[in-house]
């Protein structure tokens, strides 16, 4: 079987030399991917089109939309699915682990003071990350991480308690399911105002300003749909891998 | 309202998962009917999808209003029209089979299995109906997460098994995203009409980069679908899932993933660089030869229902990867028609397998005995699954596999015609085994290691909820058979302009 897998390897090793003999080279900038009509426009039309200075932001959230709405729904999917794996409801029935449960109880004062100065900080830069996804590298999915992550400090300074006072599992779960719906949301008005779905330049009758105002403003809100997922998903995924999926001591 | 249609059909499953996911929890009652709800829309969407292809031609929906290939577009002719309505139908009908099982396998999580469930379903749809080659990783990714999800909630075994797919799944998805990145590298592209017609403009058929996207691709749906030597993976995790994960598993991922491989091979590659350029057609043959008997086989060496129907599922995919790689109009008809009725069919064995399952608490073939006296009518529905499988008419699975067989004659690849037949004849012994044990009852010889006749006797028709679809589905199948003239003129009209020659 090792024998196998190595002949494997090395084929598909061979292979993938074969294809990079016929590569354009590096930084070319007559390749076909930077020569194209496709970057082109993306390059020379974006600012016009959408007013957002960061072309990544405006392909991710405007332009391929719809790829970024199920990317959102891959996280999603993943939260759900551990859910649906890892948790046990009410009282297990099943053969009593021994709770991996750490002995000191009592809070520490260095850690409990560095947390209450660090978690605001955090969470603030989040959302500066989540809000400035238009001038610099950022947006929901990076501001959603860096969210999930401070409730995630909390839980391992303290408990998994206390940071559940703050985002209980039900809340997880409305957090969650809501920003995918104000995804879909901006969608699903583009469609309802008689647009394809996701054609943020309809919503130019909602928002304020032109067409191309719109687009950015739906950005925004795109992204924010994002945040609200990845948070919600980063901390569920963290409170039921760490506790069981009993929700209880965990680590 | 029909010319949203097509994002509709996508719309349906998906938002209604996330309101599963959400009120589920609180309200049980409420998941079922509403996952019923959203995929009624979403057949009707995908209905009223291919009445306009069929009016119309090709329709095209630009996604964000952008045109492509700046934006993403579905881009929707007779192929994906057809295989959308299969899929949303085989959604809709184990749905509605799903209703006691779901109950009954996963008390306490009967939302999130839902939730996953429609998520499934809308990753399925779409990359059935997308025309954008990077779009189809996305929802590649979408229907793979939940399919592990979905087996995973099953038995201790099940989450073993999925382990085992998930290793091989993403694998796979590598595989695809790398061969994507490949072609990007070569035409700046992502939208697979705009590949095609880059590779044609700038006469890449020659260049090895071109050459290894289509292998990393090829494989990647391969191991997808469990081509055969790439199909360790399926078996167990099938057998094991709970039952409604099964049954929506085993007709739908393989099939999707078989219709990827004809958009790949027929519209993004084109017939003259897979078949005329690369010149592998009869090696293909030779490997999906081996795949049907291999499948075969194992079939025979099973004592698990269940675990012999997934080793069906991969004879069935050797035949139409053999199918496409015939390089035969009439065989390239009678994969995308094999699509249809295997995934009719796959489905009602699979129902069958899981009243069974419900039923009697076996996995073994001797559970159905006696069942002829107890439950006539689920006999009914199997038997014409089984018969559809076997390839007796008037059923689906004898016309599907009536083109296949012509178009391994009109190309010459005799091996190919022999391994049908001989699959189609270890199909009637498997069948036939399973009918002689509910009519006659189990030899001693067979199920020694069970004997509780006493508990037999309480079983009684299957409730009415998994009656409906095993019979919709069986009806299903004699309707396709009756009408497949129509079928296959849809699918001939689809493949007009890619002028397949007779034979390689």
């Amino acid at each position: 079987m090792k024998i196998l897998g190595f002949i494997a390897v090395i084929i598909t090793g061979i292979l993938l030399l074969q294809a990079e003999r016929d590569f354009p080279d590096w930084g070319d900038p007559a390749s076909p991917a930077n020569n194209y009509r496709l970057s082109q426009h993306y390059i020379t039309q974006t600012f016009t089109e959408t007013t957002v200075p960061n072309m990544v932001t405006a392909v991710l959230a405007d332009y391929r939309g719809y790829d970024t709405m199920f990317e959102t729904v891959v996280i999603f999917t993943a939260g759900i699915a551990i859910i649906g794996i890892l948790r046990v409801f009410g009282s297990s029935s099943q053969l009593e682990h021994k709770e991996p449960t750490l002995t000191a109880k009592k809070p520490d004062l260095i850690v409990d003071t560095t947390c209450r100065l660090l978690i605001p900080i955090i969470q603030l830069f989040a959302l500066y990350v989540v809000a400035h996804g238009h001038h610099s590298p950022g947006g929901g999915f990076q501001g959603g991480v860096i969210f999930g992550a401070s409730f995630i400090l909390l839980a391992l300074a303290r408990n998994l308690q206390t940071a559940q006072k703050w985002l209980p599992e039900s809340r997880v779960l409305t957090l969650a399911g809501a920003g995918i719906f104000i995804y879909a949301g901006f969608g699903v008005a583009a469609l309802v105002l008689g647009g394809d779905f996701l054609d943020y330049g309809i919503l130019t009758k909602l928002l304020p300003g032109g067409v191309e105002d719109a687009r950015s403003h739906s950005m925004l809100g795109v992204e924010i749909g994002v945040a609200f997922t990845v948070t919600a998903i980063m901390f569920s995924i963290y409170s039921n891998l760490a506790s069981n999926g009993k929700m209880k001591e965990g680590i | 309202m029909t010319e949203q249609a097509p994002v509709l059909i996508l719309l349906f499953p998906f938002l209604s998962a996330i309101v599963v996911a959400l009120a589920g929890i609180r309200m049980k009652g409420l998941c079922w009917p509403l996952v019923l709800l959203s995929l009624a829309g979403s057949v009707c969407a995908s209905l009223s999808t291919l009445g306009r292809v069929l009016d119309e031609g090709t329709i095209r929906y630009h996604l964000g209003g952008w045109a492509p290939p700046i934006g993403i577009e579905f881009r929707i002719d007779g192929l994906n029209a057809l295989v959308a309505v299969t899929v949303s139908l085989v959604a809709l009908i184990t749905a509605i089979y799903s209703k006691i099982s779901v109950e009954a396998e996963s008390k306490d999580k009967v939302s999130q299995y839902y939730a996953i469930f429609l998520l499934l379903i809308a990753g399925l749809l779409g990359m059935v109906i997308t025309g954008d080659a990077f779009n189809l990783y996305v929802l590649l990714e979408v229907s793979a997460l939940t399919s592990y999800a979905l087996i995973a909630m099953g038995s201790k075994r099940a989450t073993l098994a999925a382990f085992k797919y998930l290793i091989m799944g993403t694998i796979g998805a590598s595989f695809y995203l790398l061969g994507v990145g490949y072609l990007y590298i070569k035409t700046g592209s992502l939208n697979m009409f705009d590949i095609h017609e880059q590779l044609v403009l700038n006469n890449l058929e020659q260049s090895p980069t071109i050459l290894v996207a289509f292998m990393l691709i090829t494989v990647a749906v391969w191991i997808k679908m469990a081509f055969f030597p790439l199909h360790a993976w399926l078996p167990n995790a099938y057998a094991f899932a709970p039952t409604t994960s099964s049954s929506i598993m085993g007709p739908l991922v393989t099939k999707v993933m078989i219709y990827v491989m004809i958009r790949m091979v027929l519209t993004v590659f084109g017939p003259d660089y897979a078949f005329e350029v690369l010149n592998w057609d009869n090696i293909v043959v030779w490997l999906a030869v081996i795949a049907i008997l291999a499948g075969s086989i194992g079939a025979l060496a099973q004592k698990d229902l269940r675990k012999m129907l997934t080793f069906l599922i991969i004879a069935e995919v050797g035949y139409m990867v053999g199918g496409v790689w015939l390089a035969d109009e009439t065989g390239m008809v009678g994969s995308i028609f094999h699509i249809i009725s295997d995934a009719f069919m796959t489905l009602c064995v699979f129902l069958f397998a899981g009243i069974v399952f419900t039923k009697t608490g076996r996995r073994n073939i001797t559970a159905v005995e006696g069942m002829f006296k107890k439950m006539p009518l689920t006999m009914v529905g199997f038997i014409v699954g089984a018969f559809s499988l076997i390839g007796i008419p008037p059923t689906a699975g004898f016309f599907s596999k009536w083109y296949l067989i012509q178009g391994g004659i009109n190309s010459g690849n005799w091996e190919y015609v022999v391994a049908l037949l001989i699959s189609s004849l270890v199909n009637a012994v498997l069948f036939f085994r399973i009918i002689e044990i509910a009519y006659f009852g189990a030899k001693p010889a067979d199920g020694h290691d069970d004997h509780h006749g006493e508990d037999h006797s309480k079983i009684s028709e299957a409730p009415f909820t998994q009656l409906v679809p095993l019979l919709g589905t069986a009806a299903l199948l004699v309707i396709i058979g009756i009408y497949n003239k129509d079928i296959v003129s849809i699918i001939q009209d689809f493949l007009l302009p890619f002028n397949l020659g007779a034979g390689s």
